[in-house]
Parts: C-alpha cells; structure tokens; sequence
C-alpha cells in the first residue's frame, strides 16, 4: 500500500523544487541576502527596501549562474523593486489570487545564495479585502499567512499546492509573513515598466474627515454621516479647475458614501487616471453634484 | 462521499501510524541537572542516542515508553557535534530504519517525536527547510520545544534522518543520521551487555 504523507511529501518537494526554478537569489538585499521571484521574461521583482539605495545587485540563478541585475523601477507605495535580469530564467506561474480559500496550503520559497533553496509550510490563515500600506498604496487583498518566516525569504514567493503563486512574500508585523498578492505584483510591474513608477490618480486637494450633526445629515440624504472637508487645494490642480473652494465637503465619490479619512484615496487608482469622477458635494447647506478629471499623480 | 476516500483522512492516518512507531524508539532522558530530554534507540546499536547538552552526566536517567526505568551508562560524548550515547542493561525494542539526511530535498516532510514539557511521546510535523549540503545540521520547519532535544527526526516513511538538537531563528535544527553514524564510528563504544 502506498503511503499518502510518502506522495504528499514528494508533492511538496517537488513545488519547492518546481518553482524554485523561478526564485533568484539577490545577494545584495537585507542583512545576509534576500530572494526575488521571475515575473515576466528578464524581469524579476523583489522587496524594494531591501536593496535601498542600489542601482545594480548581484542575482544567483537556478541555474547557479551568478550575474548583476540592473534595479529598473521601484514603487515605494507597495515596497516592490524590479530588476532587469541579463539572462532568461523561467518565469513563475501566477495564482488568480481573488480564488485563494481559508485553510489551503502555503509554501514560502526562497533561494539562499549558492546554496540552493529554502521553503517553509503553512496554510492560508485568513483572508480580507483590499487595504492600503503605509504609504498610501492599494493592496487587492489581505492574505494572512499561518507559516514561518525565515531570514532571506523577503521577495520570494507564496505558492499555492499546485505550485502557483499567490503572491511575493515579505515581513509582516510581529515576526510574521506578509504577502503582495499576484493581482497587485502585476498591476505594479506593469505600471513601473511602462512608465516608470506606479501610476495613481490625483485631484489636488488636502483633506480632512468630519462628522455632521445628526439632523444635517439626515435632511441632506448623507447615509454615512460623514465627510472630507477641503482644507487645501493645489495651484492649477483638477480641483481647482473644477472649482472646488475651501470649505466644501465632499461626502460621496461616483454615489459611493465616504466612510473613512482615506477614503477618496481608494477610489483613485491608475484605471481613474483620464476620466471623470462625480463628487457629491455639501456647500452652504446644500448637495451639490460636482464632477473633476482625474489626473496622474507626478512621481 | 465515504469520509475515508478523503485524502486528509487518509493522511492522517498514516502521521498516527508513524507517530506510533516513532514512539515506540524514543525514550526519556534525565541528566544530572533534572533536565528533561529525549532519546532515540539507534537501530542495530541498541545504544540510546542523545544530546551531549541533555545526557551530560556518568548515569542518566532513561525512561522507555512502556514506563521502563532504568539507568544509562554515558559510553561516548561530543559537545561539539552536541551528541552522546547512553548503553542501557535491556536490549531495547528494535529501531527503526536510518536514512542519510543527504538525500533530503527542500520541502520534504519530516516528524519529531520526543517529551515537550515533559509531555512523553509527543509528536510534530514539518516540512525539510534546507538540503543538507555538506552540512551537519539539518534545518527543518518544524514547531520544536525543550524536551524535544536529543529526539528522533523522521521522514515520510518513519526512517531517521537526525536527533534534534535546537531551535534557530524559529526552526528546528538537527543533527544528521550520517554524523551520528560518524560519530559511533569515532567512539567505537561497545554495545550493551
């Protein structure tokens, strides 16, 4: 009889040997080396506040080939790098991370300089909705990770059991791993070969969030009660030319209610950039309908 | 659908039969501090292998799962490689199979097996972390604690590829089977009577 945790640990062996083809070592990167995990042809992505500061790293590849790695592009606002790399390398297999589920099986992979690969096993822990970094950036979804994190494994990826990836691992709060899910790593690459940085909307505004009296709210049909009151407006922006003033509230974007201080923030992303939003306004005690052109964010 | 056909199911029968097995070759060990640590019957010796951090004493105190106690006679000692060797006066239950460590890949399961807080015979998995190399230590994912030390580490088909030895930056860390078998070899101690 055929023993099932014989198979399963074959399975596992062979994912991490599998994918590990697609992990590069950037030796170069945090304390004693990081990974990085290939994208798309020549391009590979990384944790970009590992290689703070560098223009080129030294990557090893699968094949044990040891070469530089020119760091193209960075977006700061999702911490991801990409790298150029001079030779192929194939390219990692993508999970549609919006089907990952609860409870399914997680593989950190990385490779540790000349020494070949290294990989912790865990499950998926739990998974929310889209949220933002520190630095403002759009993440698709929260992926929380019951897995080890180990020294190295930063800009390595998160697999999935039949070897996809789910996303580039990272450094999470209190010794945990964190993962960029796939969706996001494209999107961002995309941006940052196409144009060089990630691209996000911008209106020209400064914000702040308020509450309105209860009976305020209620006579001008605000569901969520709450607001964004402009307190500064930049020279020449979209909001100038829109003819937003200091003092207004903008309590909804394309009818959807604000509900938080960032919320203006989330519906600004690359697709906006060109097009028109609608902001529900509140000005001297009335609603008014104001429509801006959103543009791009300069770098 | 038949509960059995599924392949959880199926799976964790087979880490409960190993787990058995791997009880049945770990032992607990009490050096002359009272420390609390295991043990593994190392097949065809019939020497308990251990620690040299746990077994640190003449006489240490070895403890079968079957609730057998008797004393073992420290018969080989190496800080450096964190290995000893205890000879005990029964022949102990015969071991399970040994298999180098070398042939372990990235990502291969493994299973410890020793007594965590004084919990005998207890038992966790993880996968392989790094391919040996060259190396002495095998470093694997696995969720180890005190008392583990000087317990078998296991692969997939209950065969010993190390005894563990410490916890690093969050993973178990092992001495191979292949530097125990080094480490017999440079002793030469003679089995037990």
């Amino acid at each position: 009889m055929s023993n099932p945790l014989v198979d399963f640990s074959h399975e596992l062996a062979n994912t991490v040997e599998g994918v590990g083809n697609s992990v590069i070592a950037v030796l170069e990167g945090g304390r004693s080396g990081v990974s990085g995990t290939v994208w798309q042809p020549g391009v590979a992505v990384t944790i970009a506040h590992t290689i703070r500061g560098r223009d080129e790293v030294t990557v090893v590849l699968s094949s044990g080939e040891q070469t530089n790695a020119t760091v193209a592009a960075r977006d700061q606002g999702t911490d991801i790098a990409i790298l150029k790399l001079p030779s192929d390398a194939p390219v990692a297999k993508q999970a549609n991370d919006a089907n990952a589920r609860v409870g399914e099986v997680a593989l950190a992979i990385a490779r540790r300089g000349t020494e070949g690969l290294s990989a912790t096993y865990g499950i998926v822990s739990a998974i929310g909705g889209p949220w933002r970094t520190f630095s403002g950036a759009r993440v698709d979804r929260w992926l929380r990770l019951d897995l080890n994190p180990f020294p190295g494994f930063s800009g390595g990826p998160i697999v999935n059991a039949a070897g996809e990836t789910l996303g580039i691992a990272t450094s999470g709060p209190w010794r945990s791993a964190a993962v960029i899910p796939a969706s996001t790593v494209s999107r961002i690459v995309d941006q940052l070969l196409k144009h060089g940085h990630a691209v996000r909307g911008y209106i020209g505004v400064g914000l702040q969030l308020v509450r309105f009296p209860e009976d305020a709210w209620q006579s001008l049909g605000i569901s969520s009660g709450r607001g964004l009151l402009i307190t500064a407006i930049a020279p020449g922006s979209a909001a100038e030319e829109a003819k937003l003033t200091l003092g207004d509230v903008i309590v909804s974007v394309d009818g959807k209610p604000i509900r938080s201080g960032g919320g203006l923030q989330w519906l600004l992303d690359a697709e906006t950039v060109g097009k028109s939003i609608t902001l529900g306004v509140v000005r001297g005690g009335q609603l008014l309908n104001i429509s801006v052109l959103v543009r791009e964010k300069a770098a | 659908m038949n509960p059995k056909d599924r392949v959880g199911i199926h799976l964790s029968d087979a880490v409960a039969m190993i787990a058995a097995q791997m009880k049945q070759i770990t032992v607990q060990v009490r050096g002359s501090r009272g420390w609390q640590g295991s043990g593994t019957v190392w097949p065809l010796t019939g020497l308990i292998i251990t620690n040299a951090h746990v077994a640190d004493a003449p006489l240490d105190d070895v403890e079968f799962s079957d609730g057998l106690r008797i004393p073992g006679r420290l018969v080989a000692r190496d800080p450096d490689e964190d290995l000893a060797a205890l000879a005990v006066s029964v022949r102990p239950p015969v071991g399970a199979r040994i298999r180098s460590a070398c042939g372990l890949r990235a990502g291969d399961v493994v299973l410890a097996s020793g007594n965590p807080n004084g919990d005998s015979g207890a038992i966790t998995t993880g996968i392989v972390h790094h391919a040996v190399g060259k190396s002495a230590r095998l470093f694997a994912d696995i969720r180890l604690a005190p008392g583990y030390s000087g317990g078998p580490l296991a692969d997939a088909t209950g065969a010993i590829v190390g005894i563990n030895s410490m916890i690093i930056d969050g993973l178990g860390c092992a001495v191979t089977s292949d530097t125990v078998d080094r480490f017999l070899r440079r002793f030469h101690p003679t089995e037990a009577a």
